[in-house]
């Protein structure tokens, strides 16, 4: 049987059918420094630009052999488009991502526009989107920052996370806002096309929020927005959560993606087989600092462990090694071919 | 003069108000310890520090989590208000050095970076604080202006850890003697020494005592000279 194109495969595999071999991808940015250098342009200029977001997510995957393309590459788009600006740092040495200059003092200042939906950036990441879904050649993810985290972009999380204690109802409608939003932008993504969105609440482990916080402040507002998302659609969280998995597997995704800090044995364990689970490797420390031949091993054991794709613990940081991210590449298309606990191969 | 009993009864009561985050009674208390002439020194030390060591303890047992601990935070600020004017400005209590401090550029998050802050304002430190999201070379220059003994650094994202290295080059080019103290999550002692800085705060309570100690081998360095 011929091989599955890498949009096959990544569509098979979201739906849980069977595919020829686990995908590479991940629901999180896959940019590299290698795809940048090769269009002849800045990590800073990126951003801004349709052609240069599909032109750099199509270049790094041709070069690695990734599954699939994700677009954007920062967390800004959505709070930029409310006036809170973004510092893309075109002067900066290196590679810096952008972050949010300007955030609202206070819970009452926080007056979202009604039009934000087509402002800044919006439209630039739906057209690279479409230009991604058009080519056909990939799987296409997008994703959406949680409520949470997408809060803690426009307003200080300080001023969240002791709101929480001394005005819960001022915190509550503050969610049910960005509930909405992140709703509203998975939506529209969905709409173009898109084979798989990722809601990343990265904020909310157990680093911060104790899990009985969890359960009242992060749980509703995700449940809420997986059951107004189709399938297939996964929930990422950062930093600690081995003290939340059932209670994320209990939001109505179809996956679950966790960073290294998660007990994949465990995990397994708690959410069973018929979940996705994806995970779980150090993106900077596997991709950027180890030595190559270190990283098969990083690899095999998230496999061993019970994934059903391997993917990066966050963002790739575009300056990979190149043969450190061919390890992975590799690592997997040697060790992927037998079935994980949640998708069979064909 | 307050009574040794009187003493313990406000000192508990400032450290219960900062674990219990009562912002109300810690400022009561305070001023009570304004009123009754207790030593401003002690009152900080032995009742609003004491207090958030007893958070930091119920925070490793995740009893508390970040919600509670900035609470907790405001609690002792609330307190520091009031008793800090009152220090008295010598060696043995009051200030003991000037320290910069600031979140690397590219890196916004800052709730680390201000825990930090405060246990230097309750060491009896001036703080220059650069703030967040700060140019790499701001900080060298900060240090110049104030001739500050120590640069405290921090970083939440791995990404933005490696800026660190390049301001340590920077101000110690200009100044070696400035003592430079790394923290944040993705920081380690091992990063720390890589990156040629003095210290590495793990927690909020060790960091001010690292700064005390550099300081302290600072002060030696100048008074006696770099040993061959």
């Amino acid at each position: 049987m011929a091989a599955m194109t890498p949009k096959e495969r990544v569509k098979k595999f979201m739906k849980r059918e069977p595919v020829d071999t686990m995908p590479i991808f991940s629901g999180m940015g896959m940019v590299t420094v290698q795809a940048i250098n090769k269009m002849g342009i800045r990590f800073a200029e990126v951003h801004g630009s349709a052609d240069y977001l599909a032109g750099s997510a199509t270049c790094s995957s041709d070069i690695f052999g990734f599954d699939s393309v994700i677009v954007p590459y920062d967390m800004c788009t959505i709070p930029e488009a409310m006036g809170r600006g973004c510092s893309t740092y075109a002067n900066a040495e290196g590679i810096l991502y952008p972050t949010v200059p300007t955030k609202w003092e206070n819970l009452d200042a926080a007056d979202i526009n009604t039009d934000w939906a087509s402002k800044a950036r919006m439209p630039v990441v739906e057209e690279a989107l479409k230009k991604l879904i058009s080519e056909g050649k990939y799987g296409v993810g997008g994703w959406v920052l949680g409520p949470f985290t997408l809060g803690g972009q426009v307003i200080e999380l300080d001023l969240l996370l002791k709101g929480i204690k001394k005005d819960a109802e001022k915190v509550h409608a503050f969610m049910k806002k960005m509930t909405a939003v992140v709703i509203h932008v998975a939506k529209r993504y969905q709409a173009l096309g898109i084979d798989y969105i990722t809601i990343r609440e990265m904020g909310s482990g157990t680093d911060l929020l104790s899990p009985r916080m969890w359960k009242q402040l992060i749980q509703p507002y995700l449940r809420e927005i997986f059951e107004a998302l189709e399938s297939p659609k996964v929930l990422h969280i950062c930093g600690g959560t081995d003290l939340i998995v059932e209670m994320m597997n209990d939001c109505g995704a179809d996956a679950l993606s966790f960073d290294q800090k998660n007990n994949l044995v465990e995990t397994r364990k708690k959410i069973g087989n018929d979940v996705i689970l994806l995970g779980n490797f150090d993106p900077y420390g596997t991709l950027c600092q180890k030595e190559a031949s270190e990283v098969p091993a990083v690899i095999k054991g998230c496999i061993n462990a019970g994934v059903d794709a391997v993917w990066p613990g966050c963002d790739i940081w575009p300056d990979v090694k190149q043969e450190n991210v061919e390890a992975w590449v590799n690592t997997v298309r040697e060790l992927g071919k037998k079935a994980t606990p949640a998708v069979g191969r064909l | 003069m307050v009574s040794e009993e009187r003493r313990s009864e406000i000192l508990k009561n400032l450290s219960d108000g900062v674990v219990e985050y009562e912002e109300d009674r810690v400022k009561e208390y305070a001023n009570i310890a304004v009123d009754e002439e207790l030593d401003a020194y002690d009152a900080i030390m032995n009742g609003l520090a004491a207090g958030m060591e007893i958070v930091g303890d119920l925070y490793d047992r995740q009893e508390y989590f970040v919600p509670e601990i900035l609470m907790c935070a405001d609690a002792l600020y609330a307190g520091l208000d009031i008793l800090k004017p009152r220090l008295k400005i010598d060696g043995s209590t009051g200030v003991k050095g000037q320290v910069v401090i600031g979140t690397v550029q590219g890196d916004v998050h800052d709730i680390g970076k201000n825990l930090i802050k405060m246990m230097f304002d309750v060491g009896g430190f001036t703080v220059h604080d650069l703030g967040r999201d700060v140019p790499l070379e701001k900080f060298a220059e900060e240090q110049l202006r104030t001739d500050a003994e120590i640069v405290a650094l921090s970083a939440m994202m791995t990404t933005t850890m490696m800026g660190m290295k390049k301001v340590i080059a920077m101000i110690k080019e200009k100044n070696p003697d400035v003592a430079i103290m790394l923290g944040g999550a993705p920081v380690t002692k091992d990063v720390a020494n890589l990156f040629g800085a003095d210290g590495y705060a793990e927690s909020a309570g060790n960091a001010v005592q690292e700064a005390i100690k550099m300081i302290g081998q600072l002060r030696k360095l100048k008074e006696h000279g770099v040993p061959a």
